[in-house]
């Protein structure tokens, strides 16, 4: 009911007391003077007058003075302070970052009760500590706003108790009458969730767990079902690998267990004063991947061609390592083919070969191939097996089917998108519309769970408890940073309620388990408590021996697949389904670096995120080799390009075409996880969705397509949003400097470039000349080495830094007018064929080497950005930091165009709060969003400069802990985001004034007469970051395949 | 009449006329107040009798000033107030304090010079000007005598000189 | 050097007398409004309005309205703000130089050339202002003012401040300097003014000036002081312009030869600027007596020569690049020449190399309508040789990674145009307000250099001639 609300002046007017209804009518309260003067009867009341204007003039000026304080909005005090809770210093957690089959072990730092930031955790032996993109990013999709509020029935809000007890009856409805039910989920890499869907099914007899990967490795698993009846990845270890062969397996970027892979390849790749040896590596690829940019020998070769060319490579290693041969058709020359054989017969048992085909004959082969190097025991261990991909495309397969026929009741999709990410997504959706009861887990109403009749919101993993074996006997522990911040609640605890278990709160059902199947596992720790502590604490606990996952439900879907055990038989297979000299145009489907497969596409982080190769960001496009675009009139240029008629199994749609060097002649290749239309505001209409575009290989899908595909100019203008447009680095050698392994081992400088500056005492070192006397640093030095062998380019420094400076997203259209704001970039450099003619120059080569070269602000010394600011907004700190005060700057922008390295970042616009970057900029425009900003540094304004501060608020920080201990910080406390984040360990960051510092020794080391270089150094900027030589470990005939 | 400045104007339609003419009065004794002329004619402050003006002097006298304040300026607020280290530079680096040194040169010397000539020669905003006749600034040269100043000459004796030195017309006026 | 031999060519035509001199020009001031008049300023005001808009916008969205990006910072901005600086600079040049050398064909030209100086510069300093992220800062923190922080001052390392000294004194200088010489043109308007606010106005302007011989006396030696401080004033201006881009690192910046380059491309645009609008006053107020064609061919020769240096200047330029063996260097100007803006270069390249050497023949040099358009070919090639140095030697600095292209949007169009408004509304103002030819001086040289002396002249020769025989 409304009431008439009424304003007492104050309650002597609701008491009606005397003496103020005496002066009730006077307006103002008496100690105004315009009341003064009136009572003192003043001629004319001109005095009130007077004071009324004064009071209007400090009234007008005080509302202005005021105005120019942004007024605090929203700062609540703590009035009773939470237990470990420090305002301003962060708290660490460790946790488990799992997404499907993706693992990473890490820490959440918190600050005030919000996640902000993820790291890697030190203490994983499966990790390292280390991290990538996708997981830097993921503390940002905790915030986003298309996450459900809560539980939804019928696509209208419920309740928990509602939804469940409708749940619960209509799923006892279907076991009663002898129904079947189904789990639809990707890996389950956690034992304790994979017990608790156990337990429904159990409770639901006729119920069955279906697992699929949308990036599958279905061929893998039953090739070695197969051969060593455990349909399980074995484990690899790269890092006691000399040769590698890779046959489309983009292990560095986005195939299995990339954070791990490329650990332990970059181990392989260092090389330095006393390693003077390292790995070699083959690619053989259609799309260049990131792992190809970093091989030393780069193949270009169709997906038709590729059983046959492994098919070989089998006979070359067979014929010297005693095998049977097969008979594989041949196909013309595949270059470097015999090489690599060479390289790997003298490298038995220290060798290792993969493919990422999802053919179960192919991986056979290359299972073959391993087992004549004697690599198994030794770079590949099948004992111990990794679970990060236990899916099986055949299993859902079989459900659609059998939900066709009507067989299926009901299904419950626990965080899954079979709708959008399953290749026959169109089938799918119209066999659910059989399935009676259909249930989502869902965190937001996607394309599968828009199908759905209940969606019971999962937790963001930052706010749930789990666990995880991503390798045998190797588990983590998942626990949250946050209380939930929506009224969601943990699958596992619907699993558990559903089931009709007593205990239904996971927390303590993951604590069971654990005390039972971990607890004896070690023996320091006998109280559980204490115990449960301890792996909290660690995040990790090692149990050799111990294994709690296995193929589970799946593991049947193997029998059906039928692989012929014997080399021959094998051979026929691919004979069958490979062509030695197919002509028709090959379409290749690959996951990005930053989207994979697009589950957490709705992160602009990511969706910004430029792709390694191609530089390209918000969109996927259509990959198309020199060749094939010189024919078909196709020209990318400054982000300009056309779009082509694409046309696969009948439907044909337009896609915008990227000419992209490396790409194998009569392929065309696109990205998987774009084209989502329900993944939320960021996404959507992004792209277009490729899954669709899979074929199958003897009854596996395998993500290229050979049935006639048509491509045709649409010839219409389009603007792909590129952060580098730019192929070539012209030749400039101060830029990058490179050599082979081979002349690395005789002079350490080989490749060194040392510009000479003639000046009047005959030619010198630029170092040794200078108008000034230059600066002391007293007290520290902050410096960084980048080792270019060990960057692969992967781009988590990107994601890193963004997340810790608070670098604002500023979506596709202003990238397309060059003004993305990352603070670090990866320069991507390809080769150019060997021509003098500047303009030839430009052009990279048809199959070109490639360079990754991480950039960002030098901290030059004599920093020409510093000279010419009116302001003084930037200046020089007395530890070699070049800083930037946001508040003096004025935003002339001649720092920016003065910088050699072009790092400087201008805000164009007002990308805070404010509407037209609302949908893009999400962690600056909705205080959900905000959640995730960094409170330590400032969120530029407009007009502002911004650029790479070393991460001058970790280095206070540091410096603050290490006074209050009375000591000088120590070696590897303080780190740039950047290099935290390096999943390759290739950027080193410290003090150059503690002389037992890494990067002091490495700079003694190397810097005189060893690979360190700085980029530009003849313009005598003298910065503060270093370069390690490229070495590419080739033979001295240098030749572009 | 009754203020004790009295004048009597003779016009000149040439600045020749007007040089002899101020010669030959001034040789006779009569004091001149003021010549007025439409431009600045040659050698008539010399016929006149005035020295030559000092504010060249003053021009270099303000420039000067100018060179030390920016001097001191640049001095003080880059290396001794707040020194910051600006691209690896000295913190008192002489050679780029030049331009602005010269510049605020130019400006104090010029500026300070105008204001003299401003002052000197009773010029300001809204300045009245004593006008003896309104053509002397568009074709006439004229001759202004403060009669009071001139009494042992005499009136007439004064006409006749201005009559025969060629001015066209004569009259009286006061102020 | 004294120009007044009689066998010159008369400075003034048609037989003038003073009086008439006054007549003629402050008549103009005195008259009514012509509709032309008023139709012109109407247009300019029009412009004024369309450019306001894009100021406008780009005040309130940010400098993200324009087409910058990430590696070129400075564009159309800094183009147009060296465009017009340098187009500022043929007043003081005219009146400060000729003065000092004593050429009296100055005198017709210098006081409407002294009123474009001011105009443009002011033109100019819009550009910087607007051109920073935040420039309702930038307007007063670029100078060295006491403030909260007590100790925080400005950067005299940067040529940014150098510039906001330098355009400052010049504008100051060049305001002060023309309104000395207004002053008894102003007393000589106020005298014939007939209505009561006119005689308000004028006086009020005049100062009270009388003409008294003092006065004179000191006028004099103040304007010749003047001029003397205002010719280095000049040169300074444009070479602190050009530290803009020769302190700097960039390659095609960093150019020991900018400061006199950039000074004599500075006068070239600035006199033929001069020349478009003379020729139009000259037209529109039939000031063909005092604005001779004997003036207009000096002047063309002035831009021959300037045009000329510019020209060796970009030879030099490019022999240095290929000499100093920096491959930085060398691609800079490679790629001028016959990168993605080969076109601007080649406009640059015949606008203000190709098209001057016209004046070399008589008939074009004397010809108004050639020296209309060629004035206005100069100045189209001085943008472009702004663009070129600015956008081009940016957009392709060292990091290929970086490399960009750059282009313009309608804003930057707009706010262009603004200054254009800007710039004809000032001057139309002027043109009708003011006396656009310097009276005095005129007056002051009727008797030597006027054709009605000249005549006489002549006649004496012919006889000697006669004699002679």
């Amino acid at each position: 009911m409304k009431k008439n609300k009424r304003y007492w002046k104050g309650l002597e007017e609701l008491r009606n007391d005397p003496e103020f209804v005496k002066h009730a009518d006077r307006e103002f309260p008496e100690y105004l003077p315009i009341a003064e003067s009136k009572r003192n009867g003043e001629d004319n009341g001109g005095g009130s007058r007077r004071d009324f204007l004064k009071m209007m003039g400090f009234g007008i000026s005080a509302a202005t003075l005021a105005a120019c304080e942004t007024p605090v909005r929203r700062a609540i005090p703590y009035v009773v302070k939470p237990v470990d809770v420090e305002v301003t210093i962060p708290n660490y957690y460790a946790s488990t970052y799992q997404d499907g089959g993706d693992y990473c072990s890490i820490l959440i730092k918190t600050r005030e009760g919000r996640p902000i930031k993820v790291k890697g955790n030190d203490r994983s032996k499966v990790t390292m500590g280390r991290t990538n993109a996708q997981v830097e990013a993921s503390v940002l999709s905790l915030y986003d706003k298309q996450r459900l509020l809560g539980p939804v029935a019928n696509g209208q809000p419920t309740t928990w108790s509602d939804l469940d007890k409708n749940v619960t009856s209509q799923l006892r409805n279907i076991s009663s009458q002898g129904g079947r039910i189904a789990i639809v989920s990707y890996t389950v890499l956690s034992p304790s969730t994979q017990a608790a869907i156990n337990d429904f099914i159990s409770a639901h007899p006729g119920a069955q767990h279906v697992m699929y990967d949308p990036l599958a490795s279905d061929g893998m698993l039953a090739a070695n079902k197969s051969m060593f009846g455990k349909a399980a990845l074995p484990t690899y270890d790269f890092s006691k690998a000399e040769v590698i062969v890779s046959f489309g397996a983009d292990f560095l970027g986005t195939w299995i267990a990339p954070i791990t892979y490329a650990n332990q390849y970059a181990k392989t790749r260092k090389v330095g004063k006393n390693k003077k040896s390292m790995s070699r590596h083959y690619q053989f690829e259609s799309v260049l991947s990131l792992t190809g940019a970093n091989a030393d020998y780069r193949t270009p070769i169709k997906p038709s061609q590729e059983g046959l060319v492994i098919g070989q490579l089998y006979n070359l290693i067979a014929s010297k390592a005693g095998g049977s041969a097969g008979s594989f058709t041949k196909t013309a020359e595949v270059p470097y083919l015999q090489k690599a054989a060479n390289d790997l017969l003298n490298a038995r048992g220290k060798s290792l070969v993969v493919s990422g085909s999802n053919d179960p004959a192919v991986q056979m082969l290359v299972n073959q191939i391993n087992q004549l190097l004697r690599n198994y025991g030794s770079t590949i261990s099948t004992e111990q097996a990794s679970y990060y991909r236990r899916g099986s495309l055949a299993s859902l397969d079989r459900l659609v089917s059998d939900a066709k026929a009507g067989r299926i009741d009901g299904v419950i999709f626990y965080n899954c998108n079979p709708a959008y990410d399953y290749f026959d997504a169109a089938a799918f959706v119209d066999a659910m519309s059989k399935v009676k009861l259909k249930i989502a887990t869902t965190d937001r109403i996607d394309e599968t769970s828009a199908l759905a009749t209940y969606i019971a919101p999962d937790h963001h993993y930052l706010e749930s408890w789990d666990d995880a074996e991503p390798q045998q006997g190797r588990f983590s522990l998942t626990q949250p940073g946050i209380t939930p911040i929506f009224d969601t609640r943990q699958a596992q605890s619907s699993f558990l309620t559903w089931a009709g278990r007593r205990e239904t709160d996971y927390y303590n059902y993951l604590k069971n388990r654990w005390r039972q199947n971990l607890l004896n596992t070690q023996s320091e720790e006998t109280d559980f408590d204490r115990f449960w502590d301890l792996s909290l604490f660690n995040g990790v606990l090692e149990a050799p021996g111990t294994t709690l996952l296995t193929q589970g439900q799946t593991s049947d879907a193997y029998a059906s697949v039928s692989i012929p055990a014997s080399v021959s038989g094998v051979a026929s297979a691919i004979n069958q389904n490979y062509k030695a000299d197919a002509t028709g145009i090959e379409l290749v489907l690959y996951p990005k670096v930053a989207i994979g497969s697009g589950r957490q596409a709705n992160n602009p982080w990511l969706q910004e995120m430029p792709d390694p190769i191609s530089k390209a960001c918000w969109d996927n496009y259509l990959t198309v080799s020199q060749s094939m675009a010189k024919e078909m009139g196709f020209e990318t240029k400054e982000g300009g390009t056309g779009t082509a008629k694409l046309t696969v199994n009948g439907q044909s749609l337009n896609i915008p075409v990227m000419v992209q060097p490396g790409q194998a002649p009569g392929t065309v290749g696109i990205a998987l996880g774009y084209g989502r239309n329900r993944a939320g505001k960021v996404a959507n209409g992004v792209g277009i969705n490729a899954y669709p575009f899979a074929s199958k290989v003897n009854g596996n899908f395998v993500y290229f397509n050979t049935s006639d595909i048509q491509v045709a100019s649409a010839d219409k203008a389009y603007k792909i949003a590129q952060t580098q447009t730019h192929e070539t680095y012209m030749g400039r050698e101060t830029i990058i400097q490179d050599a082979l392994l081979s002349e690395y081992k005789e002079n350490p400088m080989a490749g060194r470039f040392e510009p000479e500056i003639e000046t009047s005492q005959g030619r010198k070192d630029p170092k040794d000349i200078s108008l000034w006397h230059g600066h002391k640093y007293p007290n520290h030095h902050w410096m960084m080495a980048i080792d270019m062998n060990s960057c692969i380019g992967c781009g988590a420094c990107t994601i890193s830094c963004q997340v810790e400076n608070n670098v604002p997203v500023v979506g596709r259209k202003e990238v397309i007018n060059r003004r993305e704001m990352h603070w670090i970039r990866i320069d991507r450099y390809y080769s150019s064929d060997e021509v003098e003619d500047t303009k030839q120059m430009e052009h990279a080569s048809a199959n070109p080497e490639v360079t990754f070269q991480p950039m960002l602000c030098q901290q030059c010394n004599n920093a020409p950005c510093e000279t010419v600011c009116p302001v003084l907004a930037t200046t020089h700190s007395t530890e070699g930091l070049n800083q930037m005060t946001y508040n003096r700057c004025i935003g002339t922008r001649y720092c920016a165009n003065n910088c050699p390295y072009k790092v400087r970042r201008f805000n164009w616009f007002k990308y805070h709060d404010n509407e037209q970057f609302a949908n893009v900029n999400v962690a600056m425009n909705n205080d959900l969003g905000k959640m995730v900003l960094n409170p330590d540094v400032t969120v530029r304004a407009r007009g502002v400069m911004e650029k790479c501060t070393f991460c001058v608020q970790r280095i206070q920080l540091g410096k603050l802990e290490a006074k209050k201990q009375g000591r000088r910080p120590i070696d590897g406390e303080i780190i740039t985001a950047c290099a935290e984040a390096c999943p390759t360990e290739a950027i080193l960051f410290g003090d150059v004034k503690d002389p037992n510092s890494r990067i002091a020794q490495l700079l003694n080391e190397e810097a005189e007469d060893g690979r360190a270089y700085r980029v530009l150094e003849e313009i005598r900027v003298s910065p503060n970051i270093y370069y390690m030589t490229k070495i590419r470990n080739k033979d001295q005939e240098k030749t572009n395949a | 009449m009754k203020t004790g400045s009295h004048y009597l104007v003779g016009i000149y339609n040439d600045e020749d006329l007007l040089l002899n003419a101020v010669k030959s009065i001034r040789a006779a004794g009569v004091r001149i107040y003021e010549c007025y002329t439409p431009y600045p004619v040659h050698n008539l402050g010399h016929a006149l009798g005035y020295k030559r003006s000092k504010l060249p002097i003053a021009a270099f006298m303000f420039g000067l000033m100018g060179t030390i304040l920016a001097l001191l300026m640049q001095i003080y607020m880059m290396g001794i107030d707040w020194p910051m280290i600006v691209g690896g530079k000295d913190f008192t680096s002489i050679p780029t304090f030049f331009p602005v040194t010269f510049e605020v040169t130019v400006l104090l010397s010029a500026l300070g010079m105008v204001a003299v000539f401003m002052i000197v020669s009773d010029l300001r905003p809204y300045g009245k000007a004593k006008v003896f006749d309104l053509r002397a600034t568009d074709d006439k040269m004229v001759m202004a005598i403060d009669l009071s100043k001139n009494k042992k000459v005499g009136l007439d004796k004064i006409k006749d000189l201005l009559k025969d030195s060629g001015a066209s017309e004569i009259h009286e006026k006061g102020y | 050097m004294e120009v007044t031999s009689p066998v010159r060519e008369p400075l003034i035509t048609g037989r003038r007398t003073m009086h008439d001199v006054t007549q003629d020009i402050a008549g103009r001031v005195e008259d009514k409004p012509t509709v032309t008049w008023l139709l012109a300023l109407a247009a300019s005001m029009g412009v004024l309005a369309i450019g306001a808009y894009a100021v406008w916008m780009t005040l309130w969205n940010g400098i993200g309205m324009w087409g910058n990006n990430k590696t070129v910072g400075w564009a159309w901005g800094i183009t147009n703000f060296v465009w017009w600086v340098g187009i500022g600079h043929a007043g003081t040049l005219i009146s400060a130089i000729l003065l000092l050398f004593r050429q009296k064909w100055r005198m017709s030209i210098n006081r409407a050339a002294e009123a474009m100086t001011i105009f443009a510069v002011m033109c100019a300093a819009v550009f910087p202002i607007l051109h920073t992220g935040r420039p309702w800062l930038a307007i007063y923190w670029m100078f060295p003012l006491p403030n909260i922080f007590g100790s925080l001052w400005i950067d005299f390392h940067s040529p940014l401040v150098w510039d906001v000294f330098a355009i400052g004194t010049y504008f100051t200088v060049s305001l002060v300097f023309w309104y000395i010489g207004l002053i008894p043109d102003f007393a000589t308007i106020r005298d014939r003014a007939k209505g009561a606010i006119s005689r308000f106005v004028y006086s009020s302007l005049s100062f009270g000036w009388t003409g008294s011989a003092k006065a004179w006396e000191r006028y004099e030696s103040v304007s010749l002081i003047l001029a003397g401080l205002a010719a280095p004033l000049v040169l300074s201006v444009h070479t602190i312009v050009s530290f803009d881009f020769a302190t700097s690192v960039i390659p095609g910046w960093h150019t020991t030869i900018f400061p006199p380059y950039f000074v004599a491309g500075a006068v070239f645009s600035g006199f033929a600027m001069v020349l478009t609008l003379m020729l139009v006053t000259r037209k529109v107020y039939r000031l063909e007596n005092y604005i001779t064609i004997q003036h207009i061919e000096l002047m063309n020769i002035i831009i021959i020569v300037t045009g000329s240096i510019v020209g060796v200047a970009y030879i030099t330029e490019l022999f240095m690049a290929w000499y100093s063996g920096v491959e930085y260097e060398q691609y800079a100007f490679l790629n001028r020449a016959t990168g993605p803006y080969w076109w601007a270069y080649a406009i640059m390249m015949s606008c203000n190399v190709i098209s001057p050497q016209l004046f070399w023949i008589k008939k074009i040099r004397t010809s108004i309508i050639a020296t209309f358009i060629l004035s206005i070919v100069v100045n189209i090639g001085m943008w472009f040789e702004r663009f070129v140095i600015i956008v081009t030697s940016l957009h392709r600095d060292y990091l290929p990674s970086s490399w960009v292209m750059f282009y313009p949007t309608l804003y930057d169009v707009g706010v262009y145009l603004f200054t254009f408004g800007l710039f004809f509304t000032l001057f139309f103002l002027f043109a009708k307000f003011f006396p656009v030819i310097n009276m005095a001086e005129i007056k002051a040289i009727l008797k030597s250099s006027s054709d009605n002396v000249h005549k006489d002249v002549k006649k004496e020769i012919e006889h000697k001639n006669v004699e002679a025989l």
